[in-house]
C-alpha cells in the first residue's frame, strides 16, 4: 500500500511546504486582510450559542477561495464549533442559535429560508473519526449524488471513479467496489470519506481534525491529498497538530476561548505572530 | 497479605462462577432431559399392528399386503381370546341367551318351511324345537346349579345335536352347552356381579385391541382402533389385569391405591385362565415393532389428540408468531425511532417510556383479556367481521404483548448508533428521515434483531394471550386468518388440564412441548443467522 519510508516522506513534505510558501508569496501580491472581497466564507460578528453559553463569539473573518485555511487553538476554543456552523451540522445539538452573519457564497447560512441540502452539498465535511456508512465503497460515494436524484448507472460509475481518483483511493479499491467500506484500513476509510464528500461536488471542504485518528503514514497521505485538492476546493481544516497546520495551510486562524485571536498567512502566524497569546500557543508555552 | 487475600477472592469468585454455570447446565439437563426423552417417544416408539392399520386407513401409508397378512395372523390369536370371553358370556348373560334361543327358533321355523317336508314331520320337528326352546328358557331363568345341569343333560340326551345338524337349533344347543360348562364353574347367584366385571373387561379389551371384527364401526376414530403404541397397550393391559381401588387405611389420612388381580373375581371359572393368556399372548395380539413416525410433525390429530400428529398445531403456532411479528416489528421500530430521534426529551416522552417499560412486565393473561375485550369484541365488529377469536385477533394480541420488548431493544439499538454516522449523512445533505432509514436503522439492525429474537421466543411460547383471543383445543384446520387455530402451547395446556387424556397420552403432551422447544430453537437459529449475517456485513467482513 504505502511504500514510502518515513524519512523520505518527511523530506518530501518539507519540500512541499517550502514550495507552498513560495506560492503564497506569489499569490500574496494582493494585500492580505481579514476581510476579503473574493471570500467564499464570510463571517461578520458571528456568534453561536449553546443555550446561553457562547461556543464562538463575535467572529469576523473571510476564508479565501481555493486555499487551505487551518484553524488552530486549544481544546474547547470553538474552532470545531465555527467549522460546524459553516454547514450547520451544529443543528444536531438542541438549543443552538446564532447571531451575526455567516455567509457561504454570499448566502447567509443561518437564514431561515436557506436550502440545507444545497448548502451541505456545497460544503462537504470530513470528520475526526472516519465514519463511512456500513455499505459498499460504491454506495458510500453514491450516497450524496443519489440524494440529488442522480440515478443513472453510467453517470454514477464515472462519478465514483472520479471521486475515488480525486481522493487517491482508486488504485487501492478499484478491484472490488462492492466490498464493504468497513473492511478498509483506517487511512483508506478516511480517504473514502473525503471521496464521499467530493461526490456532491462541493466548493468548500470542511475537515474536522481529519488525521487525529490516523497513524503518521496515513496522515502523510491525507496531507498529500489536501495538497492536491486545494487547487479545486476551498479547504478549511481544524487541527490540533501545529506542524500539520504549518505544512498544509496557506492561512491560519488562531482561536482561543471562542474568540478569533489572530488570522493571517500561515507563514506569518508561525514566524512572527502579532499577538502574545498566539506566540505563547505556537511556541508551546500554553495550550 | 493483601496480595494473598486478593488471590483468594479471585479464586473463590472464579470457582463460584464456574459452579453456578455447572448448576445451570445441570438444572437444564434435569428439566429438559426427561422432557425431551418422553417427547421423543411421540416420534420413535414401538407401534402395534393397530398403529399400522390406522396409518394405512387414514393416510395409505405402509404395505397393504404385509398389513393384510399381519392382521390375519393377529386375528387368529384374537379369535381365541374372544371365544373364551363369548363362552363365558353365555353363562352370564341369560337375557340375551333367551332372546337368542327365541330368534333361533323362529329362524328354524322358516328353515323348515323352506324344506318342503310333509306336514306331519314338520309339525313334529317344530314341536321338538319348541320344547327345546321352552326348556332352555326355564334353564336360563333358573339359578339352581344342579337343576340346570341335570335338566340340560336330559335335554341333550333327548335331542342329540346330530339330529339338528346345520340348523339354527344346533346353534341353540351349542349355546346351551356353553352355558352348562360355565354354569358348572360359577356361582350363579353372583351373575350380576360377573356381568358387570365382564362388561368392564370387554370395554377395556376394546381399547386394547380395537372393536371386534364384524362389529359396527364407532363414529370416533379414537374408538376405531385399539392401542397403537406398545406402552399404551401395556397400560391398558394393566387395567384389565388389575382392579384399582382407593381405600382408606386410616381415617383422616389420604386414601391409598390398592391393586387386586381381576382374575380373583373370576376365580374358579373358565375365564380365570383368560387373564394369564392375555398377558402372555399380548405380543402376538399386537405385534409391536419399532416405528419412526416422523409424520408426527405433519399429521393432523384425531379427536382429543389421541392419535396422529401436531401438524396443524405447528402451522398455527408459526402463523400466530409470524403474524404477530409482522404487526409488532414495524410498529415497534417506528415507535422506537420516533422516541429516540424525533420526540426529544420532555415529560410526555418520559411518561411514555415508563409506560413501555411497565408493559414489558405485565402478565400475559392481562394481554389476553385485552385481546378479547378490544380486538375480538370491539375491533372485529367495527371492521365488519364476525366477533369471534381468530388468528388475526390472536396475532394482534401477541403483537401487543411483544411490542414493549421490541420497542425497548430497538430504542437501545438506535441510540447506540454513533453520532458520527448520522453526522456524515446529514453533512452530505440528507434529511432526517433519509438518514434514519438509510443510515441509522441499518446500523442499528443487529440490536433490533436481538430484540426480535427475544420476542420471537416469547410469542411462540405464550399460552395466555391466545387463550381467549384465537387458540382452540379442538377444531378444524383454519382456512383463513379469520378462523381460530390450534397451537402447540395451548394444546399441551389443554391435554394437561383435560385429565382424561393426560395420563393416556403423555407422549403427546411432551411431544408438543418438545416440538415447541424445537420450533422456537429453529426460529431463533434463523433469526440468529440473519443477525450474524447483518452484523458481519456491518463489520465489513
Amino acid at each position: 500500500m504505502i511504500s514510502l519510508s518515513i524519512p523520505s516522506l518527511h523530506n518530501a513534505l518539507d519540500e512541499k511546504s517550502i514550495g507552498n510558501m513560495d506560492v503564497d508569496e506569489n499569490v500574496a501580491i494582493e494585500q492580505f486582510s481579514v476581510e476579503n472581497e473574493n471570500a467564499i466564507v464570510r463571517a461578520r460578528n458571528f456568534s453561536l450559542f449553546y443555550g446561553h453559553t457562547a461556543g464562538v463569539k463575535d467572529i469576523t473573518l473571510d476564508i479565501y477561495s481555493r486555499a487551505v485555511t487551518a484553524i488552530i487553538g486549544p481544546s474547547g476554543c470553538g474552532k470545531s464549533t465555527f467549522l460546524r456552523s459553516i454547514n450547520r451540522i451544529n443543528d444536531l445539538i438542541p438549543n443552538t442559535h446564532a447571531e451575526g452573519t455567516l455567509e457561504v457564497s454570499g448566502h447567509d447560512v443561518y437564514d431561515k429560508r436557506i436550502n440545507l441540502v444545497n448548502l451541505r452539498q456545497q460544503v462537504g465535511m470530513v470528520f475526526q473519526k472516519h465514519n463511512p456508512f456500513a455499505k459498499s465503497i460504491y454506495d458510500n460515494i453514491a450516497y450524496g449524488p443519489r440524494l440529488t436524484g442522480m440515478r443513472k448507472k453510467s453517470e454514477l460509475n464515472d462519478l465514483v471513479e472520479e471521486c475515488l481518483r480525486g481522493a487517491a483511493l482508486w488504485d487501492e479499491v478499484k478491484e472490488d467496489l462492492n466490498r464493504s467500506a468497513l473492511a478498509l484500513s483506517g487511512g483508506q476509510q478516511q480517504r473514502l470519506c473525503i471521496a464521499r464528500a467530493l461526490a456532491t461536488r462541493p466548493k468548500i471542504l470542511l475537515m474536522d481534525e481529519p488525521c487525529s485518528a490516523l497513524d503518521p503514514l496515513a496522515t502523510a497521505r491525507i496531507e498529500g491529498l489536501i495538497e492536491q485538492l486545494k487547487s479545486k476546493y476551498t479547504i478549511i481544516i481544524v487541527t490540533h497538530n501545529m506542524q500539520q497546520a504549518a505544512r498544509v495551510s496557506e492561512y491560519t486562524a488562531f482561536f482561543c476561548l471562542g474568540e478569533l485571536i489572530e488570522y493571517n498567512r500561515t507563514k506569518k502566524i508561525f514566524t512572527s505572530p502579532q499577538k502574545k497569546q498566539t506566540d505563547d500557543y505556537i511556541s508551546g508555552r500554553f495550550g | 497479605m493483601s496480595m494473598m487475600l486478593r488471590k483468594i477472592t479471585d479464586k473463590s469468585f472464579t470457582g463460584l462462577a464456574g459452579f453456578s454455570v455447572v448448576l445451570i447446565i445441570m438444572a437444564l439437563a434435569v428439566v429438559l432431559g426427561p422432557m425431551i426423552w418422553i417427547g421423543a417417544t411421540a416420534v420413535v416408539f414401538k407401534g402395534t399392528v393397530e398403529f399400522r392399520e390406522l396409518q394405512y386407513d387414514l393416510h395409505q401409508r405402509g404395505d397393504r399386503g404385509r398389513l393384510k397378512s399381519e392382521t390375519s395372523e393377529v386375528e387368529k390369536v384374537r379369535k381365541k381370546i374372544y371365544a373364551q370371553i363369548d363362552q363365558f358370556k353365555r353363562g352370564i348373560d341369560t337375557e340375551s341367551l333367551v332372546a337368542e334361543s327365541r330368534k333361533k327358533y323362529r329362524e328354524y321355523k322358516i328353515f323348515l318351511k323352506s324344506q318342503n317336508l310333509p306336514d306331519e314331520q314338520c309339525d313334529k320337528l317344530e314341536d321338538n324345537a319348541k320344547e327345546i326352546r321352552n326348556t332352555l328358557a326355564d334353564v336360563y331363568d333358573s339359578t339352581d346349579k344342579d337343576t340346570i345341569i341335570k335338566t340340560l343333560d336330559e335335554l341333550f340326551a333327548a335331542y342329540p345335536a346330530k339330529q339338528f345338524e346345520h340348523t339354527p337349533v344346533a346353534e341353540m344347543l351349542a349355546a346351551a352347552h356353553d352355558y352348562q360348562t360355565v354354569a358348572r364353574t360359577i356361582d350363579l347367584s353372583n351373575r350380576e356381579k360377573y356381568a358387570e366385571s365382564l362388561a368392564e373387561v370387554q370395554e377395556r379389551l376394546t381399547k386394547l385391541l380395537g372393536p371386534r371384527p364384524g362389529e359396527d364401526k364407532p363414529a370416533l376414530i379414537m374408538e376405531q382402533y385399539g392401542a397403537t403404541r406398545w406402552d399404551v397397550a401395556q397400560k391398558q393391559l394393566k387395567m384389565i389385569l388389575w382392579i384399582e381401588d382407593w381405600e382408606e387405611t386410616e381415617p383422616g389420612k389420604p386414601m391409598t391405591k390398592k391393586l387386586t388381580p381381576r382374575s380373583n373375581q373370576f376365580a374358579g371359572t373358565t375365564l380365570e385362565s383368560f387373564f394369564k393368556n392375555l398377558e402372555t399372548d399380548l405380543p402376538n395380539l399386537l405385534k409391536p415393532q419399532r416405528e419412526f413416525y416422523w409424520q408426527y410433525f405433519i399429521d393432523d390429530s384425531t379427536e382429543g389428540y389421541y392419535y396422529g400428529g401436531v401438524g396443524p398445531e405447528i402451522i398455527g403456532t408459526l402463523l400466530f408468531t409470524v403474524m404477530g411479528m409482522l404487526f409488532a416489528v414495524p410498529i415497534g421500530i417506528i415507535s422506537a425511532s420516533y422516541l429516540v430521534e424525533y420526540a426529544g426529551d420532555n415529560i410526555i416522552v418520559r411518561t411514555i417510556r415508563i409506560c413501555v417499560n411497565t408493559l414489558a412486565g405485565v402478565p400475559s393473561i392481562v394481554f389476553g383479556l385485552f385481546g378479547l375485550v378490544f380486538f375480538v369484541k370491539v375491533l372485529m365488529p367495527a371492521l365488519g367481521y364476525e366477533s369471534k377469536p381468530c388468528i388475526l385477533t390472536g396475532s394482534m394480541t401477541l403483537a401487543i404483548l411483544i411490542l414493549p420488548v421490541i420497542i425497548r431493544a430497538s430504542e437501545e439499538a438506535i441510540r447506540s448508533v454513533p453520532l458520527t454516522y448520522k453526522e456524515a449523512s446529514l453533512a452530505l445533505g440528507a434529511g432526517k428521515f433519509r438518514t434514519l432509514v438509510k443510515v441509522t436503522l441499518p446500523a442499528a439492525l443487529p440490536g433490533i434483531l436481538t430484540g426480535i429474537i427475544l420476542s420471537l421466543s416469547r410469542a411462540a411460547g405464550e399460552t395466555a394471550p391466545l387463550l381467549f383471543a384465537g387458540a382452540i383445543a379442538v377444531g378444524p384446520i383454519p382456512e383463513s386468518i379469520l378462523e381460530p387455530s390450534r397451537v402447540l402451547s395451548y394444546g399441551s395446556y389443554d391435554i394437561a388440564v383435560g385429565d382424561r387424556y393426560a395420563s393416556m397420552v403423555p407422549h403427546k403432551q411432551f411431544g408438543m412441548v418438545v416440538t415447541l422447544i424445537m420450533l422456537v430453537l429453529c426460529l431463533n437459529i434463523v433469526a440468529f443467522v440473519i443477525r450474524s449475517r447483518v452484523s458481519r456485513n456491518l463489520r465489513g467482513q
